[in-house]
């Protein structure tokens, strides 16, 4: 598809859009019909993602809709696309798990859902118009579940069904986008870039990774066109926060990083759009704004209409207009768009994230069988060293420094490679831990918290040394294969005395790429638990256990050589 | 039978001895087919020991108390 040509194409007209898509105008739009501008950007979106051929069908196509409409407990949405004709082709369960995994758990998609993916065959260009679709299943639960329009004629009366809630611990994989592969970049005179650059400065990656699908880029930039804008009913600020709410309601670094930044541009500080993130309620907006915001954060679709039912009678009693009432539902639906496809893909900020969510704000009230980094409180034989320090006696932190200044030390040496570094900042560590003793509250044990407080300290030095490399980074999508399968002498120890073989592993663990190195430290030579070594990383323990063993097969690969058997030799060896 | 492929994907928690009984039942049993895999682990499982007895990265017991008096003699002189 031409990059340059999708942004002209005719006007669709009022509802022919629609028609196209449904065969009628359905109520959810009608509903609508006061600001015709709104239907038109959303019919924009409708026919760009819904409408227009791809590589997927529209019966498949339907059924991701209602994948996302079962999640949100939208019965209208499930019957507006319930399936009108004979299946003739298999709904693919593959597609469908990972519909449903964005619609139900968005924060969790990761890499690994996009592998999988390909795995089965699916190529980039059918994984991007699955995102689009569950995102525009969201778009339109979120009009469904605030203007509740009547079934249509026609559409077949469904058994009601409960929005899924979180069932299960789910797990949380850190930020490793983006997952698709790099797109083709844009011509110059792309017309949405133009759009983008002109309205918010710069041009968003999360549209920069769509451009296999021009014209839904082009379809977005004229739903913001038409949405975000105009400035005749509400503010393009407020409707900005609005986006930002909803942003961080679903727990979307990216859309909160670039929401924050473009609001700074229109002169709201950082700081305040902090505030609204964190509370939206305690940022010194007025009355009638703290109830827009209020509202609008029960259409995010990760709320899923857990905070309660949108209210327009509370909204109407601050004074807001129902045009009014129904822009900021449209910007609603547009956020939880946006958001949807960011999660799918994975884009990385723009700008670097002032608030980063984590799986704390996943679970905040987690019960206890569910781990997470905040678990109850172990049995730790610091305590009550701890407690004396935190009660003002300072010869009692003497005890912890003589305890832990070896794994401290370890740690640091192993992730630095200097041993003279590792001594100076193991003295810089235990002065952290000091300073800030008052702040630990014995979520983890003493010694996994002062081990994190080791890894940033390290990391940090290296950060300055080598700012390229990053501990966030994800897992490769890609296997790791071991390379030496030859058999080693029965006891290698005999091969090469102690001190050699520290040597050795000391000069393998430090090739080690840092993510791997950090994890085997932790867990080999520190002897952290798995749970403890995650605690202390900030990572997930799939994740950490997916570099545990990509580490110690690396340092294997890097042993063997040294310890292969003369004897034993097997060169035919290969994995099946 | 399993791959060499589904073998890795399950080879971590089968050394740390968390996988479930019948994971580590097939695992087993592909192990006991293939050498190559056999090599793997127990490889696998010599570069675990040497890295947890390397001394490489600790402090002899004297170095230890250097280490002790200077950041308590920095903590006591920040202090008012």
């Amino acid at each position: 598809m031409n990059l340059t040509s999708a942004a002209q194409y005719e006007p669709i007209g009022p509802y022919r859009g629609l028609v196209e898509a449904y065969g009628f105008v359905p109520n959810l739009f009608t509903g609508q019909q006061e600001l015709p501008r709104v239907i038109e950007g959303e019919q924009r979106l409708i026919h760009a993602i819904l409408v227009r051929e791809g590589r997927l069908s529209r019966q498949l196509k339907d059924s991701l809709v209602r994948t996302v409409a079962s999640a949100r407990g939208s019965d209208y949405c499930r019957a507006l696309h319930a399936q009108k004709r004979p299946r003739d082709t298999e709904e693919d369960p593959a597609l469908l798990a990972f519909a449903h995994k964005l619609a139900n758990y968005a924060p969790c998609v990761c890499k690994h859902d996009i592998v999988a993916l390909r795995a089965v065959g699916f190529d980039d260009s059918i994984i991007l118009e699955c995102i689009l679709t569950v995102a525009l299943g969201q778009l339109l639960c979120t009009l469904a579940t605030a203007l509740r329009p009547n079934l249509d004629a026609g559409l077949p009366v469904l058994a009601s069904i409960e929005s899924s809630r979180l069932p299960e611990p789910v797990e949380w994989f850190a930020a490793n986008g983006p997952y698709l592969q790099p797109s083709p970049p844009a011509a110059s005179n792309f017309q949405p870039y133009a759009f983008f650059r002109e309205e918010f400065g710069f041009v968003p990656k999360l549209f920069q990774e769509q451009t296999l699908r021009p014209d839904v880029v082009d379809a977005e930039s004229q739903a913001l066109a038409q949405i975000l804008i105009p400035e005749d009913l509400l503010s393009r600020i407020v409707k900005e926060q609005i986006v930002l709410v909803i942003s961080a309601a679903n727990l979307n670094t990216y859309c909160v990083a670039v929401q924050s930044q473009i609001l700074a541009t229109l002169g709201v500080p950082l700081e305040d759009s902090d505030q609204i993130v964190e509370d939206h309620r305690c940022a010194g907006t007025s009355p009638a704004e703290v109830a827009l915001l209020d509202e609008v954060r029960k259409l995010a679709s990760w709320s899923a209409g857990s905070e309660g039912r949108f209210e327009t009678a509370r909204l109407r009693a601050h004074g807001f207009s129902e045009p009014q009432i129904l822009e900021a539902i449209a910007m609603a639906a547009v956020a939880n768009f946006l958001n949807t496809v960011q999660a799918g893909l994975g884009a990385v900020p723009d700008f670097p994230p002032r608030r980063v969510f984590t799986r704390k704000d996943l679970y905040p009230s987690a019960s206890p069988s569910r781990l997470t980094f905040d678990a109850t409180p172990p049995d730790d034989h610091d305590a009550t060293a701890v407690a004396r320090v935190q009660g003002g006696d300072t010869d009692a932190f003497e005890e912890l420094v003589r305890r832990h200044s070896r794994r401290v030390f370890g740690t640091l040496a192993g992730l630095l490679g200097n041993l003279d570094d590792a001594r100076d900042l193991t003295q810089d560590v235990f002065l952290k831990a000091f300073e800030n003793i008052g702040h630990f509250q014995g979520r983890s044990k003493f010694s996994t918290w002062l081990t994190s407080i080791a890894i940033n300290t390290g990391t940090e030095l290296l950060r300055q040394r080598k700012p390229s490399e990053s501990l966030d980074q994800g897992e490769e999508g890609d296997e790791f294969r071991p390379r030496q399968i030859q058999s080693w002498a029965d006891d290698p120890e005999q091969v090469l005395a102690a001190s050699q073989r520290s040597q050795l592993v000391r000069e393998g663990v430090l090739r080690l790429p840092e993510k791997y190195r950090v994890v085997v430290l932790l867990r080999d030579l520190n002897q952290l638990s798995t749970e403890e070594a995650a605690t202390a990383l900030g990572l997930s323990i799939p994740a950490v256990k997916a570099r545990l063993l990509r580490g110690r097969l690396m340092l294997r690969e890097s042993l063997a050589p040294h310890f292969i058997s003369v004897e034993k030799r097997s060169p035919d060896a290969q994995l099946r | 039978m399993l791959s060499c492929a589904e073998f890795l994907v399950e080879f971590g928690d089968y050394l740390e001895g968390a996988a479930s009984p019948e994971v580590r039942a097939r695992l087993e049993e592909h192990v006991h087919e293939c050498k190559t895999c056999q090599v793997i682990v127990d490889t696998t499982r010599k570069t675990i020991r040497f890295v947890t007895d390397c001394d490489s990265f600790t402090l002899t017991a004297d170095q230890v108390e250097p280490i002790v008096k200077d950041v308590m003699s920095r903590i006591r002189e920040k202090k008012p």
